[in-house]
């Protein structure tokens, strides 16, 4: 923790969604930016970093544990096979793992949902931008229903999708499914992940439908208003573009735009779920200041 | 066939016959056939000596979903019975990756699959690579094929089949998914992709316009090694190329298939007699969607959706095909639903 009672934070990995998470720590009133990592020190996000006058170092983990101070926060965003040696030499050092590759090594974390698990945890896993998504919404929905199946079809566009991801599709599929089952209980769930060439480029989207009984428009409605509005307050691009309940179906819809900064507006994919990981950080450094406040009182 | 055969230049160049009925079929029928009627087709099929014979959901391996349909059947109970029934034909699957993992894959290998054909939309050849990768590691037949060709370049669907061959494809293609191309479209893409590539090439016809027999010969006479064909078309929307109308007008050109003209009849008719309530017809909304370059298989939810949302099937599917909807989207048929009945509101109320 620094003097201005922000905790120090480093980003691990310089790709798309490396510097896009750079961008917006650097807003952040919790947490003061001290390292990005990557491994090459010829990659244009390590470059990008620096000019907006940041320390860098191309190291990857190595120099993150290779340092005097720990850092309090690490964000991973490097690849899902990385994750536990991530994990492993940074537990010994007391930092918080913010985890945003499909690794499922660590906690999951829907901070609407199970805030109050983040600071028990020192590895805690983002899912999926599909999960962060519609986790939300559906563990709203089955709390207040019987659900008999659940079935979550994620569309982002291709210029948004990069290489890690055309790779992982199926650990996209299946953390996502995992996400949605432990959340709401519900055991039969189907996740689907379409890549939309359309230009211009489809926003990115999310399709849920609910099987239950007992849905009905006036149930459902202000669950899905009232969560969207909530994850506004950290997502400000996240709308709902459909909300139907026929027979015992219940189909929602949502798109999620990017705010800006290093990403076009269409790839709210990769927007939610950095948007989501400083959330989470946030949430943990407020815990942790507000625990240092009551020792200094 | 004792026919004579055409003097043509083509004469004895064999034409291998890919009959995926018992699997595009099913989206003619809600993804609803049964163990006794993919029995009776595959034995037919075999006994006609149809080299591939595809099964499984309309959508391929794991697609059974309110997305797209649930299926009737589980995909294991679907391969164990055709598997049973084919003692001469291939058995072959189809999966998107997205939506079928490597699991489904391992899962179709156990139970004894021949030839797997992994679908993505023709500008994302690489969300095939690991499943062709890991397909090429167990030394199983697996071909690259490219949906909705339609929305790329001759050259760009070239490119791609030559990355799907760099990530392991013993075979490449293209589906003309919405029923879209005239015969020149078709020579053109397919001697691209002859010319960039040397494994086996592929085209699946649907007969939107009308085009589907003629544009499965562009193919042909353009390079093509394999066609996809099913028995009186069953497919979605207007239907598939014909199966028993395609097999003899090749040979009358002078391909070579090896299938048994009678035979094949009987195969036919007995789909149309044991899976289909009647033949595909090429109906008014199958034009449009043809026309509008939208996924055939949408066909049956625009009508379910637009009857509920009370707008007109037509500007739904021109609207999906503004939007360059793609296979497996059918999410945005109720957004667009919606949509028009929101504008549709908008005029009235502007209008008193």
């Amino acid at each position: 923790m620094n003097a201005a009672g922000r905790l120090s934070a480093a980003v691990l990995g310089a790709g798309l969604i490396g510097i896009d998470l750079t961008t917006k720590i650097m807003r952040s009133d919790y947490l003061d930016l001290r390292l990005v990592a990557g491994r090459d020190a010829a990659n244009s996000g390590l470059w990008q970093a620096a000019r907006l006058g940041l320390p860098v170092a191309a190291g990857g983990i190595t120099s993150l544990v290779e340092v005097d101070d720990p850092f309090d926060v690490v964000f991973d965003a490097t690849v899902a096979s990385a994750h536990a040696e991530h994990a492993e030499k940074l537990s010994v050092l007391g930092t918080m793992l913010i985890d945003l590759t499909p690794s499922r090594l660590g906690q999951m974390i829907i901070p609407t949902v199970n805030r109050a698990d983040i600071c028990s945890h020192r590895d805690v896993s983002m899912v999926s931008c599909g999960g962060q998504a519609s986790v939300p919404i559906l563990h709203a929905i089955a709390k207040a229903h019987e659900i008999d199946y659940i079935e979550v079809v994620t569309t982002a566009a291709t210029l948004s999708v990069g290489r890690g991801t055309r790779l992982n599709l199926d650990e996209y599929v299946g953390t996502t499914k995992e996400a949605v089952r432990y959340f709401t209980g519900v055991n039969d769930v189907k996740a689907i992940l379409n890549i939309s060439p359309a230009r211009p480029p489809a926003t990115f989207r999310v399709a849920m439908t609910l099987i239950g009984q007992d849905l009905t428009l006036d149930s459902v409605l202000p669950l899905v208003t009232g969560v969207a509005s909530e994850l506004r307050s950290f997502v400000g691009g996240f709308d709902v573009k459909a909300c139907t309940v026929n027979d015992d179906k219940a189909f929602i819809s949502v798109e999620v735009t990017s705010s800006g900064d290093r990403i076009p507006k269409y790839a709210g994919n990769l927007d939610i779920i950095n948007a989501t990981a400083i959330h989470v950080a946030e949430c943990y450094a407020a815990d942790r200041l507000s625990m240092a406040g009551l020792k200094m009182s | 066939m004792t026919e004579e055969t055409s003097q043509d230049v083509v004469q004895g160049r064999e034409i291998q016959i890919h009959d995926p009925s018992l699997r595009d079929g099913h989206h003619a029928v809600r993804h609803n056939l049964g163990a006794d009627q993919l029995r009776a087709y595959a034995q037919a099929a075999n006994a006609a000596g149809i080299p591939v014979v595809e099964v499984g959901h309309g959508n391929g391996l794991g697609a059974s979903s309110l997305q797209v349909g649930r299926a009737r059947l589980t995909d294991d109970e679907m391969l164990t019975v055709v598997r049973e029934a084919l003692t001469e034909s291939k058995l072959g699957v189809f999966l998107l990756p997205g939506w079928a993992t490597i699991d489904d894959i391992k899962n179709a290998i156990a139970r004894g699959v021949d030839l797997i054909r992994i679908g993505v939309h023709c500008t994302e050849g690489d969300l095939a690579e690991r499943h062709l990768g890991y397909l090429r590691d167990e030394g199983v037949d697996a071909h690259g094929v490219l949906l909705m060709s339609h929305m790329a370049s001759p050259e760009k669907l070239a490119e791609e089949c030559a990355r799907l061959v760099g990530f392991g494809a013993t075979g490449v293609g293209i589906l003309d998914s919405s029923g879209h191309f005239l015969p020149s479209d078709v020579t053109e893409r397919i001697a691209a992709m002859r010319a960039a590539v040397d494994v086996p090439v592929m085209f699946h016809g649907h007969n939107n316009l009308g085009m589907a027999v003629a544009n499965s010969i562009a193919a042909a006479e353009a390079g093509a090694d394999i066609l996809d064909a099913c028995a009186r078309g069953f497919g979605a929307g207007a239907g598939n190329t014909q199966l028993e109308v395609l097999v003899p007008v090749l040979e009358r050109l002078g391909y070579r298939t090896g299938i048994d003209l009678y035979r094949l009849l009987d195969a036919a008719d007995l789909a149309e007699r044991e899976l289909m309530p009647a033949p595909p017809t090429i109906d008014s909304l199958s034009i449009v969607s043809g026309l509008a370059g939208v996924f055939s298989g949408f066909k049956n939810r625009v009508l379910d959706i637009s009857a509920r949302e009370g707008v007109d099937p037509r500007d739904v599917f021109f609207e999906l095909g503004r939007r360059q909807a793609v296979a497996g989207q059918e999410d945005l048929i109720v957004d667009v639903a919606l949509a028009l009945r929101g504008a549709r509101a908008e005029e009235s109320h502007d209008g008193q």
